[in-house]
C-alpha cells in the first residue's frame, strides 16, 4: 500500500498549507505530516482549487503563530465565502481522510474541478484520519490496540492539565 | 438451447452452498470418508492472502461501510445490501436491491454470496437457545414446538462450540447465571453437561461493559407477573473469536460430544498465512471483515475438509445452483449449476453436479428460491413461509462520563435477563446487546461527528478535538433482539417478472411484524429507558416516520432494522404436513435430499442462529452419513 508520491516538500506553498492545516485541525504540523498524508491531501487540494484561490488560502499563513490566531482564522478564514467552505472541507479531509466536496453555489462562484468528488483518498488516509486520535480510539479495522485493550480505561483527553 | 454437460464424477453428497452449514456438513462428511462436491455461487475469497487483504483495502475504502462493503457486489450475482431497503408505499413492491419487497415492512436483513458466506461479516455471537424456545407452542401457546428438544441438541452444541472456536465460560452461560427466570422450572438443570466447558475462556468485557454493569441488581417489571420481575445483570456474550485456549482440568480432556477433547488449538488465517488470527487483537471491525480472521469464518472449516482428504473434497465456486432435477420417483437426479468464467459477466456456462445425496445449504432465502424454481418440496405449502428474523431495535445515548468506545468487538455483552420467562405468553422475548462502538450503527459515528462539530457547531482546532473527545467517549449504545413467530404470511416467493442479469429468480419477500413482536420491542424500550435512567445517560433516541423501518405500536413510535438473521423458511417438523423437512433435515418429498441451515429452526427466540443451525448441521451430517451408506434407500 506504499505511497509512491515524494514525501519531501521544501515549497514555501507546502509549508504554509502545512502551517492553516495545523490551525484549523488543532495537531502540530509535525503531527500532520506525520500521517504521511500531507503529500496527498495537498495535491487533492491543488487538483480542487483554481489557482488565485489556492494563493489566496496560503497567503495569509505567515499572519499565524504571532497573535490572535482566532481571529484571523474565524474572519480571514471561517467565515469568509470563499474560503470558509474550503476550511471546513479541509478539517474534515485531515480527520476523516475523506474529501467532502464543495457546495453547488461555491462552484458556481469560484470555479467547478472534476477533482471535486466525495471520496476516501487513501487506504492510509482512512487509517490516519485525526478523529481516531481525538476520540481516543483507534482506526476500526486497522492501529490495533491489542487482545483485553478495550477493558482497560480509556485514554484521558489530550492536552487535559496542560 | 444449449446442452448441460454432466460433471465427470459423481458424488456421494452434493452440497451447494459454502457457508456455516456447507461447511461443517463437508468437514463431518469427508471424515466419514465420503466424497462431497461443494458448489459456491460466489467468489473464493480464501484462496490467497492477498485477496483477502483486498478485501480490507475496499474496507477502508467504502464510504458507507455496511456488512457487505468489503466484499465483491457482482451485478450477475446481486447480494441483498442493506443501503437498498426503504419503506414500501403504494401498491407496487419495493425492487431498488436484490429483494423484491412486498412489505407492508421492509425486511431489512442480508446475507453474503461467496465462499465463506455470510460468515465472513458476521459479528460472531454464539448463543445456545433456551429450553424453552422449543415449546413455544406448549409452554406459551405460540409458534409450534419443535420435533425434538433442548436436550436432544446439547451435544451437538458442543460440537460446535468447538469446531467455530468459542470463547465463553460454562458457568456464567447456564440461565441462572445470565439471571434468567425461566418458565421452566428445571430449564437451569443439565444446560450444560457436568464434564464440559467451551474451548476458550470468556472474551474480555469491554470498558463500556463494566459502566452498565452498574445498573446490576436493578429490579425490572416484565410482563403482569409479580414472579416475572428480573434484576439487571451485564453478562458476557459467548463469541466465535479466538481467546486463550482453555487448560483441561484432567489428562482425560474435556467431554465434547461424544469425544475427549486435548486443548483446544485455535486457527489462525486461512491460506499461505496461517499464522496470523490466533487471538483476537482488537480491530474493532468484526462486522464487515476481521483483518487477521481471529474470528471463525467458514473457510476454517471448508481449509480443515480438504486437509482431511484432499481428493474427496471439491469445491466449485463462480456456480451457480439453478435447478435441482428429479427422476420421475421424486428422487433428485442432480443439480444444474451455472458456471461462469468472468465475475460480473452473465456468460456461463450450464453443467450437471451429480451425487447420491443432495443438500441444499445456501441460506434460508436461496434454499428457498431454488426449490421453488426447481418445482420441490411443495407438499406441505410450507416451503418459503415463516420467515422470521430478529427486528433490531437501537436506543442511544450520552453517559455522564468517558466510557472508552470504538474498542475492541462490536459487542462482548448483553443483559440476557429477559430472553425467557412467564411475560412469553404476552409479549416476545428479547436481549438487549451493549455496543462497543458508540453510535457507529446508530448515527455513522464518529465520521459524522465530525461533519456536525464542523459544519454547524463551527468549531475549529484544539475546540473541535477535545469536543469529539468530549462527546464520543461518552457514546453509548443499546440493541435489541426481539424474537418473531412464525407466521405463513412472512414469506419468500418467486415471480417470474424478477429475475437477475443471470436468469435466476430474485427472492419476493413479503414481511410485517405481529403485535407479539411490537409488545416485545415497546418492553424493552421501556427497559431502555429505566437503565438510561438509572445510570445518568442522556437519551438521544430518536425514531422517525421517515425512516425504512419505522412502526407503531400502542401509540408510540419505533424504528427497527435487520439483525441479518434469516430463520424458518424450511423448518423441520413431524410430519409432512406441517414442515418442509423431518428433524435430521431430509426432505419430506424427495428421499435424497437435504434442507440445512437456518431456514430449518421452527422458530428464532432470542439467540443469533449462527451456533444452532451449525449444531443442527452436525445432526444433519450423522442422518445424510447413514443414508450414504445405506445407499440412499429408507
Amino acid at each position: 500500500m506504499g505511497i509512491a508520491m515524494k514525501t519531501h516538500d521544501d515549497t514555501p506553498e507546502f509549508q504554509a498549507f502545512l502551517t492553516v492545516s495545523a490551525a484549523l485541525t488543532g495537531y502540530s504540523s509535525a503531527e500532520l505530516q506525520g500521517t504521511g498524508c500531507a503529500g496527498e491531501y495537498w495535491h487533492q487540494f491543488r487538483q480542487v482549487l483554481p489557482a488565485e484561490i489556492l494563493e489566496e488560502f496560503l497567503s495569509h499563513s505567515h499572519e499565524l503563530g504571532k497573535q490572535d490566531d482566532d481571529r484571523i482564522m474565524r474572519q480571514t478564514y471561517l467565515s469568509d465565502k470563499c474560503l470558509g467552505p474550503l476550511s471546513r472541507t479541509l478539517i474534515q479531509l485531515w480527520y476523516t481522510g475523506q474529501w467532502v466536496p464543495l457546495s453547488q453555489e461555491w462552484r458556481e462562484s469560484y470555479g467547478a474541478s472534476r477533482f471535486d468528488v466525495v471520496k476516501i483518498i487513501s487506504t492510509r488516509s482512512y487509517k490516519e484520519g485525526l478523529v481516531w486520535d481525538a476520540i481516543g480510539a483507534h482506526p476500526q479495522g486497522a492501529k490495533r490496540q491489542g487482545f483485553g485493550a478495550w477493558g482497560l480505561e480509556p485514554p484521558k483527553q489530550r492536552g487535559a492539565g496542560k | 438451447m444449449s446442452a448441460i454437460a454432466d460433471d465427470e464424477r459423481t458424488y456421494d453428497v452434493v452440497i451447494v452452498g459454502a457457508g456455516f452449514a456447507g461447511g461443517i456438513l463437508a468437514k463431518e462428511l469427508v471424515s466419514a470418508g465420503h466424497s462431497v462436491l461443494i458448489l459456491e455461487a460466489g467468489e473464493d475469497h480464501g484462496k490467497t492472502w492477498e485477496t483477502y487483504r483486498s478485501y480490507l483495502d475496499q474496507y477502508y475504502l467504502s464510504l458507507a461501510k455496511t456488512p457487505n462493503s468489503p466484499y465483491p457486489n457482482l451485478p450477475t450475482l446481486p447480494s441483498p445490501s442493506v443501503l437498498d431497503i426503504t419503506a414500501v408505499r403504494g401498491t407496487e413492491p419495493d425492487t431498488n436491491g436484490y429483494f423484491v419487497q412486498r412489505g407492508p415492512l421492509p425486511f431489512g436483513s442480508n446475507y453474503l454470496m461467496a465462499f465463506g458466506g455470510t460468515s465472513l461479516h458476521w459479528l460472531g455471537t454464539s448463543l445456545r437457545m433456551m429450553p424453552a424456545d422449543f415449546e413455544m407452542q406448549s409452554r406459551f401457546g405460540k409458534g409450534v414446538d419443535w420435533p425434538f428438544g433442548y436436550q436432544d441438541l446439547r451435544a451437538d452444541y458442543e460440537r460446535a462450540e468447538w469446531e467455530i472456536g468459542v470463547s465463553a465460560d460454562a458457568d456464567e452461560q447456564t440461565p441462572k447465571a445470565l439471571g434468567i427466570r425461566t418458565s421452566g422450572r428445571h430449564d437451569n438443570v443439565g444446560y450444560f453437561d457436568k464434564e464440559y466447558d467451551y474451548p476458550m475462556h470468556s472474551i474480555p468485557s469491554s470498558y463500556v461493559d463494566g459502566f452498565f454493569a452498574k445498573a446490576d441488581g436493578m429490579p425490572i417489571e416484565i410482563g403482569e407477573d409479580a414472579t416475572s420481575t428480573v434484576h439487571l445483570k451485564v453478562s458476557r456474550t459467548p463469541q466465535g473469536r479466538n481467546s486463550t485456549p482453555r487448560t483441561p482440568k484432567t489428562a482425560k480432556g474435556i467431554q465434547v460430544g461424544e469425544k475427549r477433547r486435548q486443548q483446544f488449538r485455535p486457527r489462525g488465517a486461512t491460506g499461505p498465512f496461517a499464522y496470523m488470527g490466533q487471538r483476537c487483537e482488537g480491530n474493532s471491525s468484526c462486522i464487515p471483515i476481521c483483518p487477521i480472521q481471529a474470528k471463525y469464518n467458514a473457510m476454517k472449516t471448508l481449509e480443515d475438509a480438504k486437509h482431511k482428504a484432499k481428493h474427496q473434497m471439491e469445491t466449485i465456486t463462480q456456480a451457480i445452483a439453478s435447478k435441482v432435477e428429479l427422476t420421475e420417483s421424486g428422487r433428485v437426479s442432480g443439480i444444474v449449476y451455472k458456471k461462469y468464467p468472468f465475475p460480473g459477466v452473465p456468460q456461463h456456462e450450464l453443467r450437471r453436479a451429480r451425487g447420491k445425496q443432495y443438500v441444499l445449504a445456501g441460506g434460508a432465502v436461496e434454499n428457498v428460491t431454488l426449490a421453488l424454481a426447481s418445482g420441490i418440496c411443495t407438499s406441505s405449502d410450507e416451503l418459503g413461509r415463516n420467515l422470521m428474523d430478529h427486528p433490531y431495535m437501537m436506543t442511544w445515548g450520552a453517559a455522564p462520563e468517558p466510557v472508552g468506545p470504538f474498542r475492541g468487538p462490536g459487542s462482548t455483552s448483553s443483559y440476557a435477563n429477559f430472553r425467557d420467562g412467564n411475560f412469553r405468553n404476552k409479549n416476545a422475548a428479547f436481549r438487549l446487546e451493549i455496543g462497543n462502538w458508540g453510535w457507529n450503527f446508530a448515527a455513522g459515528s464518529p465520521n459524522s461527528d465530525v461533519a456536525r462539530l464542523v459544519e454547524q457547531d463551527n468549531l475549529y482546532g484544539t475546540a473541535l478535538r477535545d469536543k469529539l473527545y468530549h462527546d464520543v467517549q461518552r457514546q453509548v449504545r443499546i440493541g435489541t433482539m426481539v424474537e418473531q413467530l412464525p407466521r405463513a404470511t412472512n414469506r419468500v416467493t418467486i415471480d417470474p417478472a424478477y429475475r437477475t442479469p443471470m436468469g435466476e429468480y430474485r427472492p419476493v419477500i413479503s414481511y410485517d411484524l405481529d403485535d407479539y413482536s411490537r409488545a416485545g420491542l415497546a418492553a424493552a424500550n421501556d427497559t431502555c429507558a429505566q437503565i438510561f435512567q438509572r445510570l445518568g445517560i442522556k437519551n438521544h433516541t430518536s425514531y422517525s416516520p421517515s425512516d425504512a423501518g419505522y412502526l407503531t405500536y400502542d401509540g408510540k413510535g419505533y424504528t427497527f432494522f435487520g439483525a441479518g438473521h434469516l430463520v424458518g423458511t424450511h423448518r423441520i417438523g413431524t410430519d409432512r404436513h406441517n414442515s418442509v423437512t423431518n428433524d435430521e433435515m431430509r426432505a419430506w418429498d424427495h428421499d435424497n435430499l437435504w434442507l440445512v441451515g437456518a431456514g430449518s429452526m421452527p422458530t428464532i427466540a432470542t439467540s443469533n442462529p449462527t451456533l444452532t443451525m451449525s449444531a443442527m448441521a452436525f445432526r444433519a451430517a450423522r442422518a445424510i452419513q447413514k443414508a450414504v451408506r445405506k445407499g440412499g434407500a429408507k
